[in-house]
């Protein structure tokens, strides 16, 4: 019975996903068929990549806001090239990706050379490159070229081509987090920047890199998200910046820096998000209700992480103490 | 055995002010050498020059005999220097290889290897006696661990100087034995160690030649034998110029007005002391005693274990918490800015921002004139230099901000006062009227807990010493005892026991 209980604790949130996972199916006659497990999969990839790449940051103790708006301005440079200027689509997606990049690169650029506060940093990328983007589109609905659009129904099975992309995607992520030289030092800068910088890590070098990834998945998922829709609209990415963080809160990475893990966090935490809104829309349900309950979990999530980091405090100070 | 390690001649100003003049030492192989100072002798700016920190303005250093440049930490590294710091740099989510290599992590194909980590962490925490393992978390880990963890770190470069800066403050004495036998292993492979601690009879204990510094310069070196705790602490301090006393002491017989019994916490153990009014008490301890730690956990500023306060301000003593007693006590520490002045503001507004609630005009708002006569009558009685009390603290002098601060707390009339290094930086003639200052108060009926770092200092004033060593009081000497008597009592190397709860 303890051991229950303990094992309850300890995989808490998986205990809720279930929960929330037997409620729907309960409720819902088609919640839990094959075909609709398929579909939030599918509705997810954007966000479980865009997430993952957040984690990053967020694991090194910062915080990238901008998300949304690199996607939305990635993939209008991609919509244009390909539309205005005939470019092929191939270069028109590789395009995207530079763009991602370069724009993280400038995200990094302003937090680690200049030092300013990540929040305030991305948050007024995330209106600048909001701003550009709607400017180049006229804030006008363009449709993809018919060619590609036809990317968005692409499948092998029954499974949609996109969902095995930001499969092995996370997979090399997470690997990168857990098992590589830059992934285990932003662990380390999450942990303590000062204490890093003691050590002898290159923290602005990693800093600086980890936003340049958070902007190049931020420019992919934006690419998937836009095949998706087949068009692009002034909403694209808008508000992912924020469900991105919840998110990663909610998938058991710390806001504070340095602990959780990409995989299986990021999935968890956008399968939950996922499945209520599913759930939620099944049930024919005042769809901002959605909004209510999304916010009710961040605010737990939040709450467990501070409770937690508060835990292990009170840990130090008793080690501290017994000294 | 032979000189591994010279550090000829060093000097090094910041902002024009010397740090370092002339300073040096020289370590030799297989042997452990201390360094001893007061605070500001200049003992870790000499280690930031060896470890890269702080490029050094002259000198040189010679490893081997042959000078070297040490341009960075990882330059330092590669000459084979280690530092043991006396803060932890822990990651504490992380396992303890990842800790002990982060900073040069073994990869196969791109990826770190654990394998390899795990084979170059164990044999390090095998020779330290570790009885934890590579894969564990540091976080569940004790404090003694921990430091086991940060000096694996230093022995991952495989270093042939390695540097420990107080290692032991947070130790217990059972951690303390195993960091003693690590340093002596360490020896005996033939490294040099250089000893940074204020902890006197460690160093009769550890090593076996002695380096002492004052005001950034070398004021003796040689084997620890030719030394005694009183020799040392003598030169640490310097000339012990007694001055005249501002008060004769007093012999005070009223009621207590603080008595504290038991107190207990990481720092402190069993503590108990007694407060009369109309007293001057001075903690006299070395730096790191636990002084400054006393006045700390009186407040509530440092959480206690166990411990009774009992406070009465009119002779009858109730059971006060730390938390009720900071409400009633004057806190006067060396960080001006930290604990309290608002530098920015005006004069006015810093004297009278504890007493606003009489300070009311019309309407409920503070009446400006009001404020103003209240904080000009403080700024009279204190000597207070200004041009004019509307004016930036921040524009004064440090001796006048430090009696602004005095200011605020007369405004108050508190009975207590704690007041830890309050002359810190200040020149002489304004250290002798902060000295004045506390006198007055005393006369005024106020008790008074006093520490400072300059004997000369608290022996102008106090009517009583408590000296303080490893967290204890571990005696009391009447305000007669004479410099000798006092450098004496924290020279001797007591018996510790501190049991680890």
């Amino acid at each position: 019975m303890s051991t229950l209980v303990g094992q309850a604790r300890r995989h808490g949130f998986l205990v809720v996903l279930v929960l929330i996972f037997a409620f729907f199916s309960l409720v819902t006659p088609h919640f839990a068929s094959g075909a609709n497990l398929v579909a939030m999969l599918h509705t997810m990839a954007p966000v479980v990549l865009m997430s993952a790449g957040m984690a990053l940051v967020v694991l090194a103790g910062k915080l990238d806001i901008s998300i949304g708006s690199i996607a939305f301005l990635s993939s209008t440079f991609t919509v244009l090239l390909m539309n205005d200027l005939g470019v092929h689509p191939v270069i028109a997606f590789a395009a995207a990706l530079v763009a991602g990049a370069l724009l993280g690169a400038l995200n990094g650029f302003i937090v680690v050379v200049l030092g300013i506060n990540p929040l305030i940093a991305t948050l007024g990328t995330m209106i600048a490159f909001r701003g550009v983007a709607l400017q180049l589109t006229g804030a006008i609905l363009i449709p993809l070229p018919e060619s590609v659009r036809a990317l968005g129904n692409l499948s092998i099975g029954p499974v949609f081509v996109d969902i095995l992309i930001v499969a092995l995607l996370v997979l090399v992520i997470d690997q990168v987090h857990r098992r590589t030289v830059f992934g285990r030092q932003v662990n380390a800068i999450g942990n303590g920047e000062e204490v890093a910088e003691r050590i002898g890590i290159p923290v602005r070098k990693r800093l600086f890199l980890a936003f340049v990834l958070s902007g190049l998945l931020a420019s992919i998922g934006g690419l998937i998200a836009l095949v998706q829709v087949g068009s692009i609209s002034a909403y694209l990415g808008r508000g992912m910046e924020f469900t991105a963080v919840a998110v990663v809160v909610v998938g058991g990475i710390s806001l504070f820096g340095g602990r959780g893990n990409i995989l299986p966090g990021v999935v968890l935490g956008a399968l939950t998000f996922e499945m209520i809104e599913n759930g939620l829309n099944q049930m024919s349900a005042n769809p901002y209700a959605y909004r209510l309950v999304t916010g009710a979990i961040i605010f737990v999530a939040m709450y467990v992480d501070a409770l937690k980091s508060g835990r292990l405090q009170s840990v130090r100070r008793v080690a501290l103490g017994s000294s | 055995m032979s000189a591994i390690l010279e550090l000829r001649g060093i000097s090094k100003r910041f902002a024009g002010v010397a740090a370092l003049t002339d300073a040096g030492m020289t370590v030799e192989a297989g042997g452990a050498h201390a360094l001893m100072g007061a605070n500001g002798a200049g003992k870790s700016t000499l280690m930031n020059v060896l470890g890269g920190v702080v490029p050094k303005d002259e000198g040189l250093i010679l490893i081997d005999g042959r000078p070297v440049e040490i341009t960075g930490p990882r330059d330092a590294r590669r000459h084979g220097i280690a530092f043991v710091h006396q803060e932890l740099n822990m990651l504490p989510s992380m396992t303890v290889a990842e800790n002990v290599l982060i900073d040069e992590l073994p990869t196969s194909g791109g990826l770190v290897n654990r394998k390899a980590m795990r084979t170059l962490v164990a044999p390090i925490l095998e020779r330290l006696g570790c009885t934890f393992g590579p894969d564990e978390v540091v976080e569940t880990l004790g404090m003694g661990d921990r430091q086991m963890v940060e000096v694996a770190r230093a022995l991952a470069g495989k270093p042939r100087i390695v540097i420990f800066d107080e290692p032991t403050s947070s130790l217990s004495d059972r951690e303390k034995r195993r960091l003693f036998d690590v340093i002596g292993r360490l020896k005996a492979d033939g490294t040099a160690i250089i000893y940074i601690t204020h902890f006197m009879d460690e160093i009769f204990e550890v090593c076996e030649r002695v380096t002492v510094m004052r005001n950034g310069q070398r004021v003796g070196s040689g084997p620890i034998r030719d030394y005694r705790p009183a020799d040392i602490v003598a030169l640490m301090l310097g000339d012990v110029h007694e001055q005249d006393r501002l008060r004769a002491p007093q012999v005070v017989n009223t009621s207590p007005m603080l008595e504290v019994e038991g107190l207990h916490n990481g720092a402190l153990a069993d503590v108990g002391l007694t407060l009369r009014p109309g007293e001057i008490v001075g903690l006299w301890g070395l730096l790191g005693s636990g002084r400054t730690e006393i006045l700390r956990a009186l407040v509530g500023l440092d959480p206690i274990d166990r411990g009774t306060i009992r406070f009465g301000a009119d002779g009858r003593l109730l059971p006060v918490t730390p938390r009720e007693l900071h409400a009633e006590v004057g806190f006067v520490t060396e960080d001006r800015r930290g604990e309290g002045l608002l530098l920015p503001l005006s004069v006015a507004s810093n004297i009278s921002f504890g007493n606003l609630d009489r300070l009311l005009g019309r309407l409920g708002l503070i009446d400006r004139k009001r404020e103003q006569a209240f904080a000009q009558g403080f700024a009279d009685r204190l000597r207070i230099k200004l041009a004019s009390i509307r004016q930036p603290v921040r524009t004064l002098s440090g001796g006048n901000q430090q009696k602004v601060v005095f200011a605020r707390w007369l405004g108050t009339q508190p009975k207590l006062f704690l007041l830890d290094e309050p002359t810190r930086g200040l020149d002489v003639g304004a250290k002798t009227e902060i000295l004045r200052l506390t006198v007055e108060l005393a006369e005024a009926g106020a008790a008074v807990l006093l520490v400072a770092s300059e004997l000369e200092e608290l022996m102008r004033v106090c009517d009583r010493y408590l000296i303080v060593q490893r967290g204890r009081i571990t005696g009391e000497l009447p305000g007669t005892a004479d410099k000798d008597m006092l450098l004496q009592a924290v020279s001797e190397a007591r018996p510790v026991e501190r049991q680890a709860a």
